[in-house]
């Protein structure tokens, strides 16, 4: 089938008046003072955080991307998504056309050059969003650059990760949907592929072998051990083109961001010709991830993605509705169980385990410092979670808004159908976030003599007990408040994951995150008051102040739920179908 | 008993209903029909407590849904034309979910008997996801009956039926109306309005332009006599 100018033109004017409709949507909210304000405050809190606050300061960020063995960890991290990709058909929602672009473009006059040209175009509106977002964040300090050569950089890495998953994609869905035809017909892509994970594996083994000699040196050892190993030819060659990709972003200065840039752009305009000519095969593919896609996107507008059912056809069993209690109880029993069969939670908590075990086990039993690595990495992890859990778990109105005609209609009152949502993500969070805390004195079992005296006394285990729930509440009170407030600005429902949405998760955790900083001035504030009091930073004295500030940051919430509430009962369901 | 006073519901400038009133007693099923964007909807929705009217009242078994809607709300029940049900909930949860929610006593007895009436006692153990649209539908519709609510209101209720499903779900309405529950539907089918409803809502961009029961409405129109009810409606609506 040959390309027509006409439906190009079509496709142009479709994404055009897209985009355009959609800024001025946007635009026309702007009518309403509630998003006039909350526009002119976070603006003002991003210049604050992302410009003003980081003049003549060194932000981390740039100098971790150009600091040493950066460009090779980061490169095997992005040859490591890439073979997800490829081996686990991971990313089927790289082909997906909307059912709108499916039923108007796939019976049209429209070649399937143009349309894999049409899916390019549309990709670059998110990338374009996560360049602006990210160059604004390593804009201080890193490597001399002009914001627009840094900008470069980010468009033509993401760019090229963009079209490779595509690519990718339309390669394993090809292959999956027509067997041995398929994998003939994309023989040298899976060739080329095939070879550069053998060299990495061969690579990574001699890393292992290495890492155990050097295992005593602690985490930093191994790293470096790492590194060098993913240095060594072979496993180079392998990570090459990841390391053109990433070069210019991590270049220490003009002269080297251009030399850098003339292979990254070589290998994007190479990605461009390679998923161009994979015309053949693509329909079915990217009707088939369109079909998947759909279902998704159903599934997702009322419960989180996931397999509800085992293999065998088994339904994940969930606890008996609670046959006491309120009402409400009907509404945790049904977010519970999204929790459950929906997978993300379940699975969060089982990683988590998994990985901190396997390390902590293996810390200990190899190396001196590896097991204070861990320890580490738990708390900082264990941070990370209470700030950034409420874009993992969504089992709550985020999830639930797309039905607001269903929820309104029931017999319970605003206020307390909100709270029962917020309080059932926050157990569950607080569940997590003790389990991860509570692996230390698990890993203790392991080896108790290694971990002696190491171990976090009473006080402290009673603090965090006490503030996590604290502190997730809050966390879920602000993003189920920013949803029910702003249903046109937070993601409803449907959550696409990978870089599509790093900006705007950037931008929403940004805007939590200062509204969590101001509702807790005055907990902290009591918290430093009691420890002063207690004369004490460690022992009961900080058990007792973590309570009298947890219990100053609840009762701080309990008239936000009210007034959440109020707003939940007086919400218009066309704010919430308008975002759809 | 449904009681609507001057219910009146605007957008800015925009009037999606013009003061409104109407009664449907007990028994009763009233056709709410209307061309597309009349503000059938919205009238269903401000019923059902889930938009607050501009102005007038609305009261749902004699309580004020505005003052105390959750006690209204206890008694009424509102199926939407498209079917809302979780994903991660099996069909016997969902009834089980709803039975939980409006405090239904002996809840395994009625979820039994619907699953029976409904014709979904060999999906009890079915998610959303593995039913067609019709099996969902029915789903929603026993869900929003299981607390033998005293008003019902549907959008679009044989939407996604077979004709096996169509004829029970007729036969589902008619009884709860002889139970003596207030009943709305709203449809753009005018042979299932002619069938089941005793009474007929026209309205016709967010203004009532004939009320009563059809004899009364016909009689209204003498010019009509011996036309069927879809001329009637064309010419009420033109």
């Amino acid at each position: 089938m040959s390309g027509h100018p006409a439906p190009a033109r079509a496709l142009g004017y479709l994404y055009v008046r897209t985009a355009v409709n959609r800024g001025r949507q946007q635009l026309q909210r702007l009518r309403s003072p509630r998003y006039l304000v909350a526009l002119a405050l976070g603006a003002t809190y991003l210049w604050w955080a992302l410009i003003r606050n980081t003049q003549g300061v060194e932000s981390p960020l740039p100098g971790l991307v150009t600091s040493d063995g950066f460009g090779t960890v980061a490169s095997l991290l992005l040859l490591l998504s890439a073979a997800r990709w490829w081996l686990f058909d991971a990313d089927r929602g790289a082909l997906a056309f909307t059912p709108a672009e499916v039923h108007f473009l796939f019976a049209a006059p429209v070649s399937r050059r143009t349309l894999i040209l049409a899916r390019l175009l549309r990709l670059q509106l998110a990338i374009l969003a996560n360049t602006v977002v990210l160059t604004v964040l390593l804009r201080a300090g890193a490597g001399n650059l002009a914001a627009w050569q840094r900008a470069l950089a980010l468009w033509t890495l993401f760019s090229t990760v963009a079209i490779h998953r595509l690519g990718a994609a339309i390669v394993r869905r090809s292959a999956a949907t027509e067997g041995l035809v398929g994998v003939r017909r994309h023989g040298g892509a899976l060739l080329v592929f095939g070879a550069m994970a053998i060299a990495l594996g061969i690579g990574l083994f001699d890393a292992v072998a290495a890492g155990r000699a050097a295992s005593a040196g602690g985490v930093r050892e191994l790293v470096s051990v790492l590194v060098d190993a993913l240095q060594a030819p072979l496993p180079a060659a392998a990570l090459q083109p990841a390391t053109w990709l990433l070069a210019p972003v991590t270049a220490a200065g003009r002269a080297p961001w251009g030399a850098a840039m003339v292979p990254a752009l070589l290998l994007l305009l190479g990605h461009v010709a390679w998923v161009l000519r994979l015309d053949r095969g693509f329909e079915e593919a990217a009707l088939e991830a369109s079909r998947y896609r759909a279902e998704r996107l159903l599934r997702l507008r009322s419960a989180q993605p996931g397999m509800q059912r085992s293999r065998r056809g088994a339904l994940t069993a969930i606890p008996p509705l609670p046959v006491w209690g309120p009402p409400e109880m009907a509404i945790v029993w049904k977010n519970v169980a999204a929790a459950l069969r929906g997978g993300s939670w379940r699975s969060q908590l089982l990683l988590m385990v998994g990985i901190m075990t396997v390390l902590g086990t293996v810390g200990i039993r190899m190396a001196r410092g590896v097991d204070e690595a861990v320890y580490g990495m738990i708390t900082v992890w264990a941070i990370m979670m209470l700030f950034l859990g409420p874009l993992w778990l969504r089992t709550d109105l985020r999830l639930d808004l797309p039905r607001l005609d269903q929820l309104k209609s029931l017999p319970i009152p605003g206020w307390r159908l909100v709270a029962a949502e917020i309080v059932t993500v926050t157990v569950l969070h607080s569940i997590s976030v003790w389990t991860l805390l509570a692996l230390p004195f698990v890993l203790a079992l392991v080896d108790p003599a290694a971990l002696a005296g190491r171990l976090p006394g009473a006080p402290l285990v009673v603090a965090a007990a006490l503030g996590v729930p604290a502190i997730n509440a809050l966390q879920f009170t602000i993003h189920n408040g920013m949803a029910l407030l702003f249903p046109a600005w937070v993601r409803l429902g449907a959550e696409p994951r990978g870089i599509e949405v790093l900006g705007q998760n950037l931008l929403t955790t940004g805007a939590a995150t200062f509204v969590a900083a101001v509702a807790l001035v005055f907990p902290v504030g009591v918290t430093a008051l009691v420890l002063w009091l207690a004369d004490a930073g460690e022992g009961w004295g900080l058990a007792a102040a973590v309570f009298a500030g947890s219990l100053l940051l609840l009762l701080e919430l309990w008239p936000v739920l009210h007034w959440l509430g109020e707003h939940f009962e007086t919400m218009d369901p066309r704010e919430v179908a308008a975002t759809g | 008993m449904i009681e609507v006073e001057g219910f009146r519901k605007t957008y800015g400038d925009h009037v999606a209903v013009h003061a409104l009133d109407l009664t449907v007693a007990p028994g009763s099923v009233l056709g709410l029909v209307g061309p597309n964007g009349a503000g059938k909807t919205t009238t269903l929705r401000a019923l059902a407590g889930i938009l607050r009217p501009t102005s007038g009242t609305i009261r749902i078994a004699g309580i004020d849904l505005a003052t105390d809607p959750v006690t209204a709300k206890a008694r009424l029940a509102f199926i939407p034309d498209e079917p809302q049900l979780f994903d991660y909930l099996t069909v016997e949860e969902h009834l089980q979910f709803s039975a939980r929610l409006y405090g239904v006593p002996d809840a395994a007895g009625r979820i039994a008997a619907l699953l029976g009436e409904l014709d979904l006692t060999d999906k009890r153990q079915a998610l959303p996801g593995e039913l067609s649209r019709g099996m969902k539908q029915k789903l929603a519709i026993g869900c929003g009956l299981l607390h033998q609510p005293q008003v019902l209101l549907l959008d679009e209720p044989l939407t996604g039926l077979d004709p096996v499903g169509i004829r029970r779900m007729k036969a589902t309405i008619s009884a709860r109306a002889r139970d003596g529950a207030a009943v709305i539907l709203s449809s753009h089918l005018l042979h299932l309005v002619e069938e089941l409803c005793t009474h007929l809502l026209v309205i016709r961009r967010g203004e009532a332009v004939a009320w009563g029961t059809i004899a009364d409405i016909r009689a209204g129109h003498p010019e009509l006599a011996g036309e069927s009810l879809e001329a009637l409606f064309l010419a009420l609506t033109a």
